[in-house]
């Protein structure tokens, strides 16, 4: 079996820092953005075109996370999260996230990370946020 | 009356309509890799475990898997698919437990209960908590939780 080529610029368990906050760069949510996601998910488009369904701004969160000046986070596992929808996203608002890891924990298959996320607007205004726990790979060979 | 499947285009069912106990079960359906490929683009998210099958064989998992985020996406469509279209109102807030892998080629579908409603902190809408899994086609729980939503009220 052939080695991951991606295994060495991985964040492993032990480069995770607690405390340390991470921002990522934007993406304007646009109705192709809502076209493609409710189509996927098969949810009825909502009669205003330019509203934008819940979980995308979630989903576009979790994208963002890769494209930080930070190598990938060693996900095996997303165990679970707590989420609230503070306010409405609509088409053409352009948003990023704001992460911190809250807690990190030591178990046998690698480690527990609680990562607290805020997705933000253009106005600064936080319109998601949670708490999503994660469990990360330790470095090969620790 | 409730009628079931027809989101949007009906008489509202309203806060008060609903009632605590009351469940609804979803159609199902059949995660293909194109659904997995459709997400990882749109969302940005290539992790190898959704993208990379030749690493994913000596995994855990065998293969690919879908990503957690597209269970429950797919979980939130199949729902509007089988309940009033009240009970998945707005939603306000939700806690959510990945259990297990959703693999290509398994069906998955949503068992759901109205588990508890209350006053929010606009007092045109209430707040109704529904507990839900997501239920593969051997019967395994993959991933459950509880959704609230905001939901108006008769005037």
């Amino acid at each position: 079996m052939r080695e991951t080529p991606t295994a060495s610029v991985q964040c492993f368990f032990e480069d995770v820092e607690v405390n340390v906050s991470l921002e990522t760069p934007g993406v304007t949510v646009t109705r192709a953005h809502v076209a493609i996601f409710t189509g996927l998910t098969g949810e009825m488009p909502a009669s205003d075109p330019d509203s934008v369904p819940s979980l995308l701004p979630l989903s576009l969160s979790s994208g963002l996370g890769w494209r930080v000046p930070r190598p990938p986070l060693a996900v095996l596992a997303f165990m679970g999260f707590e989420w609230r929808f503070l306010a409405p996203v609509r088409v053409g608002d352009t948003i990023h996230s704001r992460s911190r890891t809250l807690t990190k924990r030591s178990m046998r298959e690698g480690g527990v990370v609680i990562e607290e996320r805020k997705v933000i607007n253009q106005r600064d205004e936080t319109v998601q946020e949670g708490k999503l726990t994660l469990l990360v790979a330790r470095r090969p060979g620790a | 009356m409730l009628s079931y499947g027809l989101v949007g285009g009906h008489p509202g069912v309203f806060f008060e309509d609903l009632a605590v106990g009351q469940e609804f079960t979803s159609p199902g359906r059949t995660v293909t890799e194109t659904d997995i490929v459709i997400f990882a683009g749109l969302s940005g998210d290539y992790n190898v475990l959704h993208t990379d099958a030749e690493h994913m064989k000596s995994s855990l998992f065998g293969e690919r898997i879908a990503h957690g985020l597209l269970g429950l996406s797919i979980e939130h469509g199949l729902a509007s698919r089988g309940e009033p279209a009240a009970a998945h109102g707005a939603l306000s807030g939700l806690k959510w437990k990945f259990k297990g892998p959703i693999k290509i080629g398994d069906t998955i579908h949503v068992r759901s209960r109205i588990a508890s409603k209350k006053d929010g902190p606009d007092p045109r809408c209430g707040l109704v908590t529904v507990e839900r899994e997501l239920v593969n086609q051997l019967g395994e729980v993959v991933q459950e939780g509880e959704t609230e939503h905001a939901v108006e009220r008769r005037r």
